[in-house]
Formats: C-alpha cells, sequence, structure tokens
C-alpha cells in the first residue's frame, strides 16, 4: 500500500510512526516527546510523596498501586486505539460487566472457565463489531452507537443475573490465577498488563496496519484517497476496544470471583480521561499507548497518594481534579509551544 | 446463632390492635381486606439491585393476604430524575397507596405531596423524604446498625487496634451508617484507632485499590468498615491478598457476600429486615388508604391531616456470620417460598 502524504500529528514517543529514537539525540528527544510533561509530572509527584509519607516509596506500594490501573490499562489501550481514530467508546464499562457476566453464567452452567471466557470474549468482540457495523454503515458517530451499547450489556448483565452477583467461588485455582496468582513476586495481571501494553505500543509504531489508524484519525478523507478503507480501521478499532474490555472483564472475575451486574459503572470516564491526559486529542489522529498508560498511571497515583496523606474524603475529589486539571494544562501549554517552533 | 433482630414494630402492633376495635371500621363487613383490583405499588432507583427483592416479596404477602394486587416498578438507574418519571407514571394510574424509596429526599416532595392531595398515600422506606406529606417512615436504625458492627468489630480485636472506613458520600443512609460506627468507636472503645478513610462509593475497583494503599500507610490496620456490599467484594479481595488479617464488615448482603462471609474472607455484616420493612410497609399504606379506619383522640378532623400517623418505624436488622449465612440466600428463600419474586 502507498504510504499516505497526508499532514498528521503523530505522537508515538516523540516519534512518527517506524521512525526509531537515534541515541544520540535521547535527551532532545525525550525533550520533544508529548509524554515527557507527564513523566515530569509523575516524577514531581513521587519526589514530594516520598517526603510527605514513608509508606510511599515502597515495593509494597508500588505494587498496590500498579494492579489499581492494571486492568484498567488493558483496556486503556483499546481506548487510546479508538480516540486515535477519531473515535469514543462509551461502553467499556458496561461491556466488561458484561464479559464478567456472561463467562460467569456459563461456568456455572457447567462450562469450563477457560472455554466460557473465550466465548465470552468473544461476545463482546462480536458486540463491538455490530456496533462498528452501525457505525460504518449507517452513519451514527461512535458516541451514541456506543452509548446505546453500554445500555445493551448493562442490559443484558441484569437480564442474566436477575439484579444478583454471581458468585463464582467454585472457580478452579488456575483460573483464578490470572487475577491472583503471582510469578516471582510479581502479581500476574501485572505481567499481563505489560505485555498488552508492550505489544499494542509497538504494534501501534511499527505495523503499517496500526499506522493506519493515525491516517484514518488524523484526515479521513486523505487517508481514503490514499487508498485506506477508512471504515474497515474504524471497525477494527470499535471490535479492539471492546475485546480488551471483555478480556479486562474476565481478569476482574478472576480477581473477585464474582460477577456482579452493576460492575465497572462509570469507568468509561476514568478510561476515557486517562486517554485524554496521556495525550490522545478527541479531535483523532494524535495520542499513544505510553501516554495513556502514564494518564492511568498518574490517576492512580493521586488518589492512592491522598490515602496515604489520610486526606479526607470530602476533599479527595475536589484535590484530585484541581491536580489533573494542572497536569493537563501544563502539559497542553508546553504542547503548544513545542507546536509553534 | 448471632442473630438480633432489633425492637421495631411493637408501636405498630399496639396500633393494629386498636384498628381492630375502630369505631369507625364498622362500615367494612371485612377489615383489612381490599375492593376488587385495588393495586399498591412499590417504586424504586436502581431497580434491579437484590436489597428490594426481599421487600417486595413480604409487601406483595401482605397484599395477598388481604386479596390486594401489587406492582413492582421502578427505573434500573441510578438517576433521580428516571425515578420521578416512574413516580409520574404510577400517579396517572391512580394506585391505592405507594411504597417509595426516594433516591433524594427534597425532589420528591412536590410528588409525594401531589400524591396526598389526590388521595394517595405514600409511605417512605430505606430512605426517606422527611419534608413532605408521606405518612410514615420504615427503615432499620442505621444508628444501631454502626454501632453493633462496631461493637462487633471492637470486641474481635480486643478493643485495641487501628481501623478503616470506606464511605459512600452523600447517600444519607450510608453517611449515618459509618458517622454510627466511628462515634461508637471514639465513644465506647478510645483504644480503637480510626487511621484511613476513603470514598469507595459503592465500587469494588475502587475500594480494592483503597484498601491496597491504606494497607501501605497502616501496616497494623486490622478491621475495614463500610456502609454496603460492593465495596465489600474488593475491601475483602485486598485483604485476601495482603494476608487476611484484615477484618472486613459491610451492612446489606447478597450472594457473593454470603459465600465470602462463609469462606471467612467477610467477617460480618448487618443486614437490615427487608421483609419487615415491605411488611409494615403494606400495612401502613392500607391503613393510610383508609383514613376511616382510624379515630384517634386528636384533631385530625378539625385540621384535614391523615388519622393514620405513624411517623417512623425500624424495622430491625440482623448481623450475619459464618453462623448464619445460609438463612440469607435470595434463591434459596424464592425457591423455599414457590413464588416468582418480583415478577409477580
Amino acid at each position: 500500500m502507498s504510504n499516505p502524504g497526508t499532514n498528521h500529528s503523530i505522537n508515538v514517543l516523540g516519534s512518527a510512526p517506524g521512525e526509531p529514537l537515534k541515541k544520540g539525540n535521547l535527551l532532545s528527544g525525550f525533550g520533544n516527546m508529548r509524554e515527557a510533561t507527564l513523566i515530569l509530572i509523575i516524577a514531581a509527584i513521587f519526589i514530594a510523596m516520598s517526603f510527605a509519607s514513608p509508606y510511599f516509596l515502597t515495593w509494597a506500594n508500588m505494587k498496590a498501586m500498579m494492579l489499581s490501573f492494571a486492568t484498567e490499562g488493558i483496556v486503556v489501550v483499546g481506548m487510546t486505539v479508538l480516540i486515535i481514530v477519531g473515535g469514543i467508546d462509551l461502553s467499556v464499562g458496561a461491556v466488561m460487566c458484561l464479559a464478567m457476566v456472561i463467562a460467569g453464567k456459563l461456568f456455572l452452567m457447567g462450562i469450563n472457565p477457560w472455554l466460557a471466557s473465550l466465548i465470552s470474549i468473544g461476545s463482546c468482540s462480536f458486540m463491538g463489531y455490530l456496533t462498528g457495523l452501525t457505525v460504518t454503515r449507517i452513519g451514527l458517530h461512535t458516541f451514541i452507537a456506543t452509548l446505546a451499547l453500554m445500555g445493551i450489556s448493562r442490559g443484558l448483565s441484569m437480564i442474566i443475573t436477575q439484579g444478583t452477583p454471581l458468585s463464582l467461588f467454585t472457580l478452579p485455582p488456575e483460573f483464578k490465577f490470572i487475577g491472583q496468582g503471582s510469578v516471582y513476586g510479581v502479581p500476574f495481571v501485572i505481567i499481563v498488563f505489560f505485555v498488552v501494553i508492550i505489544i499494542s505500543d509497538y504494534l501501534l509504531r511499527n505495523a503499517s496496519a496500526f499506522r493506519k489508524v493515525f491516517y484514518t484519525g488524523s484526515n479521513e478523507k486523505a487517508a481514503e484517497y490514499s487508498g485506506i478503507n477508512t471504515n474497515r480501521v474504524k471497525l477494527g478499532a470499535i471490535i479492539l476496544c471492546s475485546t480488551l474490555a471483555g478480556f479486562a472483564g474476565i481478569i476482574y472475575m478472576s480477581k473477585f470471583g464474582a460477577a456482579t451486574p452493576n460492575f465497572g459503572v462509570g469507568l468509561e470516564l476514568n478510561i476515557i480521561a486517562a486517554a485524554v491526559i496521556g495525550g490522545a486529542s478527541l479531535k483523532g489522529g494524535e495520542g499513544s499507548v505510553l501516554g495513556a498508560i502514564l494518564g492511568i498511571a498518574l490517576l492512580s497515583i493521586v488518589s492512592s497518594s491522598m490515602i496515604l496523606l489520610n486526606v479526607s474524603v470530602y476533599w479527595q475529589d475536589l484535590i484530585k481534579g484541581l491536580i489533573l486539571l494542572s497536569a493537563v494544562s501544563i502539559d497542553q501549554i508546553l504542547h503548544n509551544k513545542r507546536s509553534s517552533r | 446463632m448471632k442473630k438480633l433482630l432489633m425492637g421495631a414494630a411493637l408501636s405498630v402492633a399496639t396500633i393494629f390492635g386498636s384498628v381492630q376495635s375502630a369505631s369507625a371500621a364498622d362500615n367494612n363487613p371485612l377489615p383489612f381486606t381490599c375492593k376488587p383490583g385495588e393495586t399498591f405499588y412499590m417504586n424504586v432507583m436502581v431497580s434491579g439491585v437484590e436489597y428490594w427483592f426481599p421487600v417486595y416479596e413480604m409487601f406483595k404477602q401482605a397484599a395477598q393476604q388481604m386479596g390486594c394486587k401489587t406492582v413492582y416498578t421502578g427505573t434500573p438507574e441510578y438517576d433521580v430524575n428516571k425515578q420521578l418519571a416512574t413516580f409520574e407514571q404510577i400517579l396517572a394510574k391512580k394506585p391505592a397507596g405507594i411504597l417509595l424509596h426516594p433516591m433524594n429526599p427534597d425532589p420528591f416532595i412536590e410528588p409525594i405531596n401531589r400524591a396526598a392531595k389526590m388521595g394517595i398515600p405514600v409511605v417512605t422506606f430505606a430512605a426517606d423524604s422527611p419534608n413532605s406529606d408521606r405518612v410514615s417512615f420504615i427503615t432499620s436504625d442505621n444508628g444501631r446498625e454502626g454501632a453493633y458492627a462496631a461493637d462487633t468489630i471492637a470486641k474481635d480485636m480486643g478493643g485495641k487496634g487501628d481501623y478503616a472506613v470506606l464511605e459512600n458520600p452523600g447517600q444519607d443512609n450510608h453517611d449515618r451508617r459509618v458517622k454510627a460506627f466511628v462515634k461508637r468507636m471514639e465513644d465506647k472503645w478510645p483504644d480503637m484507632k480510626l487511621v484511613a478513610r476513603a470514598a469507595s462509593n459503592t465500587d469494588a475497583i475502587k475500594a480494592y485499590n483503597s484498601v491496597m494503599s491504606m494497607a501501605q500507610a497502616n501496616p497494623n490496620l486490622g478491621a475495614v468498615f463500610m456502609p454496603e456490599a460492593t465495596s465489600a467484594l474488593g475491601a475483602a479481595q485486598a485483604s485476601k491478598e495482603l494476608g487476611g488479617k484484615i477484618r472486613v464488615f459491610n451492612a446489606d448482603v447478597n450472594a457473593k457476600i454470603l459465600d465470602m462471609i462463609k469462606e471467612g474472607e467477610v467477617f460480618g455484616s448487618v443486614n437490615p429486615n427487608q421483609g419487615m420493612q415491605g411488611y409494615m410497609g403494606f400495612m401502613l399504606l392500607y391503613m393510610a388508604s383508609r383514613r376511616d379506619l382510624i379515630d384517634p383522640m386528636n384533631d385530625y378532623a378539625r385540621s384535614g391531616f391523615n388519622p393514620m400517623s405513624v411517623p417512623f418505624v425500624d424495622n430491625g436488622f440482623s448481623i450475619v456470620s459464618q453462623l448464619n449465612a445460609d438463612d440469607f440466600y435470595w434463591d434459596k428463600y424464592l425457591q423455599r417460598r414457590g413464588t416468582k419474586g418480583i415478577d409477580e
């Protein structure tokens, strides 16, 4: 396929897709990275918190913080890809819940939990596919299409569970290992999380199929004229988002040993916020997996810090909101300055 | 069995006794029966939540025993506007009475007052709209629930140690449970130290993350209390991963929480007596729908208010532990009763 010559804005580790970082320019490369500001902000919080609380810079706390965003981080990857392509997914929390509920119900009906999980993730992918068709064939915006999917998924979860959480105590230990096990002291969830982000970040930077995501998001018409099937790209991004949400649901099911119909309510806002904090543009064409992961990490670190500092629950949301607003504003100001150079 | 059924209902029973002998009831050949087709409604928010089902089960039973009809309604969403819309729909059907769980107190004042003017009594349960013209409010005593949870935990910890709370700020009954829990600790157990508070907002993931963080800052954390069930899923999982030393105590139960109690992952739970909420709720509605049933010695006739006036009824609560958890499973209860639950 010919390389589209669109004037898109791409920020994956500060470089255009496929362009490796030159070793001699690492420092200037870091300075130009969209994620550099976020890394510095997180570093600043780390330094401040290490003075404020002796418990902050401990392996146990690092592990706890990583555990707090590892599974959501998997969902953030899918959301970031979809935002880059110019879409948004409001259904991730509900789809995640539906994945738990379908797999849990099938397991309680006597089906092997691995097979039940595969069927469940496949169902989420299929629902993503159907939603994607309403976007590419009918022309609905992803906002409204996924809003509908959110309602459908929540409704199905309610119907399947009849409002009662499914208790899955009898899940076999090898299945519980996904959410609860550790390898050499490192929780398996964190390993899965790193595998997903490394693969997805690599693909997004190097695979031509994933580069089409940027081209489609930055200028859909130009991408079409360049021979890219933009509908297929959008459809793929929506399916990927639903699939990863389903996958995260299975991890949570394994972790909590339950499938509750109200699981993940409001999760989508956190996920979208993380992607945007990480540099994804809601206009499309811009974003990175690394940035999004830093975004969800920042949200988690701020939440954890509030608890470690024993901040009153009535103040926590306000302080979190102010810190996040400051972080995003600083990042945006610096990004604008870099862009105007 | 470590079960406590707290007081309540005695005052209502007394009222029932007096009702039987009320002279005004002579007009009705069969007191405590309904006219054909007379229908009472129960209205809630987040209608798919299991908590409401045992309430409706006894609401329905009381109605059936008196030849009345009932309907379970509400919005599946956590949205006061949506619940108000369903309430309006019920009013349009001119029901005999409404047992209502108002999501927020004040938005329901006008609709409840309008219902009262239409001659449709409203009884609130589990959450109240105190400034409205509802005829009665039935609930468990959130203060006693919190206090009893505090005593249970403190006794198990030998009266000394660190504890934390997860909260859902803004929901009245949850706030009252947490306040009562903390106050009881301060008043009766001075060596119990509150070391952390976090808002999990009925979210299992937030609860998990919060307890994980709390435990880092407070290595001797011995217990966490939360005023609802969903957070307990996350808190218990965190406690398990941290070695299982943190006692997780919550309010309300569901099948998963019961399993966790049986497995020892959740230390215990306080559970409102939902059945009494429903049964007494219906009885209060029935009496309020028949103004001539009661003839109390007061100024009701001169002032024009409903003579059936019981401002508050305590439906009591149970402490659920490993010893009695089996008795609180909704599916087993439904199977035993052989009914269709909320679908009839």
